[in-house]
């Protein structure tokens, strides 16, 4: 198939599947500008002169990636005209290896949700139904991206990660989602949620898709001072790895709220791997209860100062009158007006929830003491992998004996249960709180706030051919230690590649 | 001074020459009396052409006055004693913060330039105006200017310092937040010592040492503009130039030593060009910490900067001159003395300083003060500063101000502290630099014994300093070094001190090349027949018997009454009577005393 019958056909999609909403720009059906790069692109293959494996090809990025030709949003009403005057390095890099940018996808706003919908364009919707023919949650916060590629809407698309946004809603659509380590794709024109933690997430439907993108993004960028120089990445690639794999399974994920589809797609993956004659290794990852805790500490604390400079003043929309709560000018709140208009409900939430943990009264009790338990998730990590973190092995002193027990990566589910209808969470009398959606990210945050390499791939979870579809939606998370990526893809690939 | 207060005072109160808002507090008294004095029928303007006061009976008038003044000097003298009363009960505690612009070129997170000169919002780059998705980038060179300023004020550079946020809204602050360097600051533990030539209060005797809390790295704020009623204009130019804050220890007690410290610290980052402007231009700041406790009680509850017992402070924000230092401390000192002396309770709160004004003002109490929400900055990396680089600061920065006036006034140049500290504060040193080329080229020239050495080093201050020094002033110019060039200064310092020319010629020729004659000094001196052409014994003979003669009881009297003080005016007359520049008073002098007294 030519790459022009492949890209017009995504684009067909993105006007059929409208409903899912998916994107909140999508290409336009019929544009000579995109059709022109295919074109060529399809004549360098021809040639034999192809940029990359991705010349010609469609990628989508997530709206809180800034693109200089497309609006970037972040499902804000208060960046809902806004268009960046640069493009991330993220987008350029894709670009300048030939793919072409395939619209702007839907998202919680700035990434903030497990179920992208808190979006001022709407909530996105999945493919999949319950049975009772409800759409399920896409997951959260890159579900547009999620549901673009799981709808054949693009080739790949981009996500940003940053407790689990990239892989939850791989999970819940059936699609592989990947978080690099911190620090090896830039984060410059990515709009920060939660700095510490953002990372740029690649979601495709192979692994091996993902992995040639990741192979053009894995570059030093000096503009993200978090990007990791040339000298430090040659110290983290270099790693021999043994086969067999030691595989390890923390214990603390085995819980009883387990949803038994999830449970079978686990055992599943297990028992192949041991098939394939790796050694199942039960671990300890005592901190892992707390990380949920410490991550809705530490993330809207940074939200809650990255997001102070929507103000309306330079940029974004600006409310008509005065901007402040009081008619007296000395009495009334600066930009009080704009950003109570301009912010949707769970951002104000998580801005309030940072600005009391880090309030002077607050900040010892809370902030202070979720930075100690993000030590302690990393300080796990490393005394369960048989490779040393390559950030703090001077610092740390886990004993030799570890090392030789230790495994190569931990396989568990990507999130405890299959995902939700949406009906389930909008309803005026929802049963599902905001806290419920937080617990959806129980798995994905300790690899978030360790800043460790993990991967979501599909794996059924269906008992037998008769179960519903909604019950096949299971993702397993592959976490390897700092700076493993190429082994955590090359077990995701495994995994995926077996029709489990 | 008469016409701005017309302008201000309504018809009714013209009844006077003086306006009351042009006199001080202790001279309505002197005013009052003034009212008395009927108003004439003329219009007022015309009044200010004649005195009101000549047409009244002048006696009781001239009398009422003296008695006014003594009045207010009898209660000035009150004043004095009951501000000592009351700083003998009361004890004032001041600590003090600086902000100074950094002398660099480019902003503390981006590349974008410092310069000010340009049009409004031209020297930003993405990151100074918070754009969605930039990041920082930290300007190493940044840190060089920031690292003298702490060296030169002793501090302890630390090797790892970190960046945090300091959130508050305010239309000045694009990212809702400053970065700044709260928690790790990258110096600590300095000081300065304030000698009794910085202008230190009496109290502090010699010389005091404040010691310095620490200094950290952070960002400036754009500039903005209010238009009332609605609007606001903004020039980002100034955002996050980089900036160091100064903390003091609260170790000062006067207000007087907190304005010399403060403007200590300035001539200390001038001179180690850390900054590049002083707080005339805006380039420095400073906060004023104020607290009162009652002398020898150290009961308080307050602790700043690791020193307790110490009363409930204030802040005094935005200050921008020695003098409003000084004087909001003290505005601040005697309220706060007033407020506890009433049984009152000094309130934790942030005051303001309005130059001219008598009083501090409420800007916001403790309800209102904000909550900064510090967070460690998660997109900058620790600052980790090398040993190496720090001692090669060290040794390649310039001498210190102290050291320099300690130079100046050792041995090597014997000045006077009088001339010493100008000398060094002037022009940011640039006159000491010609000074010391004037000093230096004499040097080379002249072949002298080490007393003659010294006393070149007096001479050529007081040449630099006060001759030409009184031409700039009188012309209103500013400093240049190439007006008179150094050679030229030496020359005719050499031609004085040889004895070639007096030293009436040798100010006439600094005139002369000061208001633009390009000679050389040589052939100036040559040209304008000005060297000293010695006069032969019988021309001096010839002179002295003239002058003798006008005057022989005189001559009898030395004779008689031994009284040699009288020769003066003989020389004096010899003087006059001469060539003008080439009688010598030595030489007159001495031929008078061989003439009259025969020795």
């Amino acid at each position: 198939m030519s790459l022009l019958l492949e890209a017009e056909r995504y684009v067909a999609n993105q006007s059929s599947h409208l409903a899912l909403n998916a994107f909140i720009t999508p290409l336009p059906r019929r544009s000579s500008r995109w059709q022109d790069q295919v074109k060529h692109a399809d004549l360098r293959r021809a040639q034999g002169k192809q940029k990359s494996r991705l010349d010609g090809r469609l990628i989508a990025f997530k709206d809180n990636i800034c693109t200089r030709d497309l609006p970037t949003t972040c499902a804000s009403k208060t960046l809902e005209t806004f268009t960046s005057p640069f493009n991330a390095t993220v987008v350029q890099q894709l670009e300048d290896a030939g793919a072409i940018v395939a619209g702007k996808t839907n998202l919680d706003e700035f990434g903030m949700g497990s179920h992208s919908i808190h979006s001022r364009f709407g909530p996105v919707k999945s493919a999949h139904c319950g049975r009772d023919s409800d759409n399920l949650s896409a997951g959260g916060s890159s579900g547009g991206s999620a549901v673009a590629v799981a709808t054949d809407q693009c080739y790949a698309a981009l996500g940003t990660d940053t407790g689990g946004s990239v892989r939850l809603p791989a999970a819940y659509t059936g699609i592989v989602g990947f978080k690099p380590s911190y620090g090896l794709l830039s984060r410059w024109g990515v709009v920060a949620y939660a700095n510490s933690l953002d990372t740029v997430g690649i979601m495709a439907k192979e692994t091996s898709t993902v992995r040639d993108v990741f192979g053009i993004l894995n570059q030093y960028d000096s503009r993200d001072p978090t990007s990791h120089p040339p000298s430090s990445r040659s110290r983290i690639s270099h790693r021999l790895k043994s086969t067999p794999l030691r595989i390890g399974v923390p214990l603390e994920y085995n819980i009883s709220e387990l949803a038994p589809s999830v449970r079978r797609s686990w055992y599943r993956s297990l028992e192949y791997m041991r098939q394939q004659g790796h050694t199942i290794q039960l671990v300890s990852l005592p901190m892992t209860k707390s990380a949920l805790s410490a991550y809705y500490i530490l993330a809207p604390a940074e939200a809650s100062s990255n997001l102070a400079k929507y103000d309306g003043v330079r940029y974004g929309t600006r409310f008509e009158g005065r901007d402040g709560d009081g008619d007296n000018k000395s009495e009334g709140y600066l930009y009080a007006k704009t950003r109570g208009e301009g912010f949707g409900s769970e951002v104000k939430r998580r801005i309030m929830l940072g600005a009391f943990s880090l309030s002077a009264q607050a900040i010892d009790n809370y902030f202070i003491q979720a930075q100690r338990i993000r030590r302690l998730v990393r300080h796990d990590f490393d005394a369960v992998f048989r490779a040393e973190n390559p950030l703090t092995a001077h610092a740390l002193d886990i004993e030799h004996q570890a090392r030789e027990v230790g495994v190569d990566v931990l396989i568990c589910p990507t999130a405890p249960s299959p995902p939700p209808r949406i009906s389930e969470l909008t309803n005026a009398n929802a049963t599902k709180s905001s806290l419920d959606a937080y617990v959806s990210d129980v798995f994905t945050v300790p690899a978030s706030l360790a800043g460790l390499p993990a991967i979501s791939v599909p794996v059924s979870g269906r008992e037998n051919v008769y179960s519903h579809d909604d019950e096949d939606l299971a993702g397993i998370q592959i976490i390897g230690q700092y700076g493993d990526d190429d082994l955590v893809l090359n077990v995701g690939e495994l995994l995926q590649g077996n029709g489990l | 001074m008469l016409r701005p207060c017309l302008r201000h005072c309504s018809r009714a109160t013209l009844r006077s020459l003086s306006c009351p808002r042009c006199l001080p507090r202790d001279d309505l008294q002197l005013l009052q009396f003034n009212q008395k004095i009927p108003l004439p029928s003329f219009p007022p303007t015309r009044r200010l052409q004649t005195s009101s006061i000549d047409s009244q009976d002048p006696v009781p008038l001239r009398k009422q006055l003296k008695q006014d003044a003594k009045t207010v000097r009898a209660r000035k003298r009150e004043r004095r004693e009951q501000e000592e009363a009351s700083r003998q009960k009361w004890e004032l505690t001041v600590g003090v913060e600086i902000h100074a612009q950094l002398n660099t070129e480019t902003k503390l997170f981006s590349r974008a330039p410092t310069l000010p000169s340009e049009l409004p919002n031209s020297n930003v780059a993405l990151f100074d105006l918070a754009f969605p998705g930039s990041q920082p980038e930290f300007q190493a060179a940044t840190l060089l200017p920031a690292l003298r300023a702490a060296i030169a004020l002793n501090c302890d550079i630390q090797p790892v310092s970190r960046f945090d946020r300091k959130h508050y809204f305010y239309q000045d602050q694009p990212a809702g937040y400053q970065i700044t360097q709260y928690y790790e600051p990258f110096a600590r533990n300095g000081y300065i010592d304030l000698f009794s030539y910085d202008g230190i209060a009496p109290e502090d005797r010699d010389r005091v040492r404040i010691g310095i809390k620490q200094v950290q790295l952070e960002q400036d704020t754009a500039k903005s503009q209010e238009y009332p009623p609605s609007t606001q204009l903004l020039d980002f130019n100034r955002v996050s130039h980089p900036l160091i804050e100064i903390i003091t220890m609260p170790q000062i007690h006067t207000p007087a030593t907190a304005a010399a410290f403060v403007r200590k610290v300035q001539s200390i980052l001038q001179s180690c060009s850390a900054v590049t402007t002083g707080m005339e231009l805006g380039g420095l700041r400073a906060d004023i910490n104020v607290s009162i406790r009652q002398r020898g009680d150290d009961s308080g509850a307050h602790q700043y900067g690791g020193i307790g017992g110490l009363g409930q402070r204030t802040e005094i924000k935005n200050l921008s001159s020695f003098k409003a230092v000084e004087d909001a401390i003290i505005a601040e000192k005697n309220r706060q003395i007033a407020v506890l002396e009433s049984g009152g309770v000094i309130e934790g709160e942030t005051r303001g300083w309005t130059i001219g004004s008598t009083e501090t003002r409420k800007l916001r109490g403790k309800e209102g003060e904000v909550d900064y929400r510090y967070m460690p900055d998660p997109d900058v990396p620790p600052l980790l500063i090398g040993e190496d680089l720090v001692s090669k600061l060290a040794n390649t920065l310039p001498t210190a101000p102290d050291a320099l006036i300690d130079m100046l006034v050792g041995p090597g140049y014997g000045l006077p502290i009088e001339d010493a500290k100008p000398l060094v504060e002037l022009e940011d040193g640039a006159r000491l630099d010609y000074y010391q080329d004037v000093v230096d080229i004499l040097r080379d020239v002249q072949d002298l014994d080490s007393k003659a050495r010294a006393s070149l080093g007096r001479v050529t201050g007081n040449w630099v300093l006060h001759e030409l020094g009184g031409l700039l002033t009188k012309a209103g110019q500013p400093w240049d070094a190439e007006r008179v060039t150094a050679d030229s200064l030496a020359a005719i310092i050499d031609q004085l001190q040889r004895n070639r020319i007096t030293g009436a010629t040798a100010k006439q020729v600094l005139a002369m090349l000061f208001d633009g004659d390009r000679r050389p000094v040589m052939q100036l001196l040559e040209e304008e027949n000005l060297i000293l052409r010695p006069l032969s014994r019988e021309e001096y003979i010839a002179l002295a018997e003239a002058a003798i003669e006008q005057n022989p009881q005189m001559v009898e009297q030395i004779r008689s009454k031994k009284q040699l003080g009288k020769l003066g005016w003989f020389v004096g007359q010899m003087m006059r009577m001469g060539v003008k520049g080439r009688v010598e008073a030595l030489k007159a002098d001495e031929i008078l005393r061989e003439l009259i007294l025969g020795s």
